[in-house]
């Protein structure tokens, strides 16, 4: 028997009993429908929480915070060998690493100051790892600085009165610098406590570039990167390793004596995203301490796969629940053909035939079924995605997040819920249709014997 | 075409421990050849309709063996004997047994399909086969808007789709008027002259058992009397 003509078989008996037919189908798309939404939560929740991680973070870069001791608990700072190192790890793109100057620098531009955290880095790296300037070059001479994209808009007027912040937490448009920063004079100020006085030392230096806009909306970089030689200049005349600044009775502590020459910011960045882990890995090995978004994201998943496993569980116990149903329908089915099998069988027509368009039926039902549950739970989703963010506005007058995603269908779930549902399926029309092999010829055509 | 040997059957009713066996057929050995009409008379429970469920393979013997065209089919699985049945054997029943939700067409067609045939093929052999039996404008017409004849006619179409070498019948003219009953002997008679189809027929209606070239009597499940007709 072709199996078009199965088909044919399949569609004529579901005709005869339109309604059992259609509230069975109905049962089973609600199981569906139930199963895709509650996992799409999980994914819609996943989704969200991966965003974020992704959006803070470059998702190529490991961050090295150091270099595990042997003999005691903790991480040695990073320094040039352990660069040198890194460098040479398969699938690095670039090393950077940062020095920050250890105490709090006043920049001055005639009557406009600002404090920032200062930095010294290797621009060959940082251009090799996607540094790029808006504006400008990058330094040659040992007076020459990079600033910030945002770090004039901190610039802020020394006669300002106290409150100076506009609503958004900016400072005031009248008491912020406007002037251009390419080539512009600016003074950096420099502080150590010298027999029980603090002693200020003024370095000037020339704006000559400004770095590119973050990407991110809500990131504000003010950052200043200065020469290594004018790092040098500090420690000399503060007398502490990265110009720290010490109490009058103080000393250089131990391990800071150990950090000269040592890198605050380490982060290698990787050839692609799948380089990350055996990147990781390698450095692990080699008793380095990493993070990287790779790191955050396995455990984000984990977590996220097992409560995704386990709402897909429980959505599962609805389409069983339905096939309870297709069961049903299939036993009477079975029952109400009973004199149709025994004459097609009496005509000889294959056990295994009848047993086939019987299964067909019921995985027939099934994936109809599981289809229009597909359909309604892709509405649904778009529906609460839209609704649920007006809901908590007007419930709680907070407005969510804009990228928040409560519910998310991936293509893969519908697919998880179409087997699913066809395996229950198959199933549940497995006992109708072996009981539909074994009918009794001469009984369904009660005929005397 | 048909060999029935030491042919015996009972049917065991009752509760297990409370069974009673009752001997339907004892001992049965008979031989129908090709092109030939055999038809089988005897009283009710005389065991003839058990012996026609036999050779069809509806039931399964307690003894003996039934060979049908070479083949052991005492000895077939269910599975092998729906191929068997299909390729082999046509049936003509009292009551017709048409499914009553399909067509005359599509009861006719039925055969074919589970046989495998393609759309193309199939429309042509029933539509011939409508013809043959002279029911093509009745082909859309379901068996509850046809009368006895014509059912019963369906059902000979139905039987004859497949070509097969051996009709089984079981009192075919049960249900019919006595016009529709000589013309449907008429019709039996000329597909075994001209296809030379066997016919294993079971009655107790005697113009029936004219058309036998043997006439086989029952009773109590054994064979009493068998007669060559003469008129074949």
């Amino acid at each position: 028997m072709q199996l078009k003509d199965q088909f044919r078989f399949v569609r004529q008996n579901m005709k005869k009993n339109k309604t059992r037919v259609f509230m069975t189908i109905l049962a089973t798309a609600m199981g569906c429908a139930f199963l895709i939404v509650l996992a799409s939560v999980g994914f819609g929740l996943q989704k969200s929480v991966v965003k974020e991680i992704t959006e803070q973070r470059v998702i190529t870069q490991i961050d090295v915070h150091g270099k595990e001791l042997n003999d005691q608990d903790g991480f040695r700072p990073l320094n040039e060998t352990d660069i040198q190192l890194f460098e040479k790890v398969k699938d690095v793109k670039a090393v950077t690493r940062r020095k920050m100057l250890q105490q709090e620098s006043t920049y001055i531009i005639g009557n406009y100051q600002e404090s920032a955290q200062t930095y010294v880095t290797n621009f060959a790296s940082e251009v090799k790892a996607g540094f790029e300037l808006s504006e400008g070059r990058l330094p040659k001479g040992k007076d020459e600085i990079v600033v910030g994209y945002n770090f004039s808009l901190n610039l802020a007027s020394k006669d300002a009165p106290g409150d100076i912040y506009d609503k958004k937490g900016q400072i005031k448009a009248e008491y912020r610098y406007s002037g251009k920063l390419i080539g512009q004079k600016l003074e950096l100020t420099v502080r150590q406590n010298k027999d029980g006085k603090q002693v200020e030392k003024t370095i000037p230096l020339t704006v000559v570039g400004i770095t590119k806009k973050p990407t991110r909306e809500w990131a504000e970089d003010r950052t200043v990167f200065i020469a290594d030689e004018m790092l040098t200049e500090i420690e000399n005349f503060t007398g502490t390793p990265k110009g720290l600044l010490l109490d009058e009775n103080s000393e250089v502590p131990a391990e800071f004596k150990a950090q000269d020459n040592s890198y605050d910011e380490v982060k290698i960045y990787a050839k692609n995203m799948e380089a990350v882990q055996s990147i990781s890995d390698k450095l692990t090995e080699k008793k380095y301490g990493t993070y990287s978004v790779v790191n955050e994201l396995k455990e984000v998943n984990m977590v996220f796969m097992i409560a995704k496993a386990g709402l897909i569980f429980i959505g599962t116990i609805a389409i069983l629940i339905a096939s309870i149903g297709i069961y049903n329908t299939m036993t009477m089915a079975v029952t109400e053909r009973a004199p149709d099998i025994g004459i097609m069988k009496a005509i000889g027509a294959n056990p295994k035939t009848i047993k086939r368009i019987f299964l067909l039926e019921s995985s027939y039902i099934g994936l109809i079924g599981a289809l229009i549950g597909t359909v309604v739970s892709y509405g649904i989703s778009y529906t609460v995605n839209f609704a649920i963010p007006l809901i908590i506005k007007q419930a709680f007058g907070k407005e969510t997040q804009i990228d928040l995603i409560f519910s998310d269908i991936p293509l893969i779930l519908p697919l998880i819920c179409i087997v699913i549902c066809f395996g229950v399926t198959i199933i549940s029309g497995f006992r109708p249709a072996q009981r539909a092999t074994k009918v009794d010829v001469l009984k369904a055509m009660r005929r005397e014997v | 075409m048909i060999t029935i040997k030491k042919l015996s059957h009972d049917f065991v009713i009752g509760k297990k421990g409370r069974q009673t066996i009752i001997p339907v057929l004892r001992d049965i050995n008979l031989t129908v050849g090709q092109g030939e009409i055999v038809t089988i008379v005897g009283r009710s429970g005389s065991g003839k309709s058990t012996l026609l469920n036999l050779v069809s393979g509806f039931i399964h013997p307690k003894e003996g063996e039934i060979w049908v065209k070479e083949e052991k089919v005492s000895d077939l699985n269910e599975t092998k004997f729906a191929d068997f049945r299909i390729k082999n054997l046509g049936f003509i029943f009292q009551s017709f047994q048409l499914i009553p939700s399909m067509t005359a067409f599509q009861n006719v067609e039925l055969p074919l399909i589970l046989k495998g045939i393609n759309d193309r093929e199939r429309k042509k052999k029933t539509e011939e086969m409508l013809k043959k039996v002279g029911l093509l404008e009745y082909q859309d017409h379901y068996p509850g808007e046809l009368s006895g004849g014509q059912q019963q006619r369906v059902s000979i179409a139905r039987a004859l789709i497949v070509n097969p070498p051996i009709i089984l019948a079981d009192e075919p003219t049960g249900s019919l008027d006595s016009e529709t009953e000589a013309e449907l002997l008429k019709f039996i008679k000329e597909l075994n002259r001209d296809l030379g189809i066997t016919f294993l027929i079971i009655t107790h209606d005697d113009k029936v058992a004219e058309i036998g070239h043997r006439t086989i009597e029952l009773r109590d499940g054994l064979i009493v009397e068998e007669v060559a007709s003469l008129c074949n």
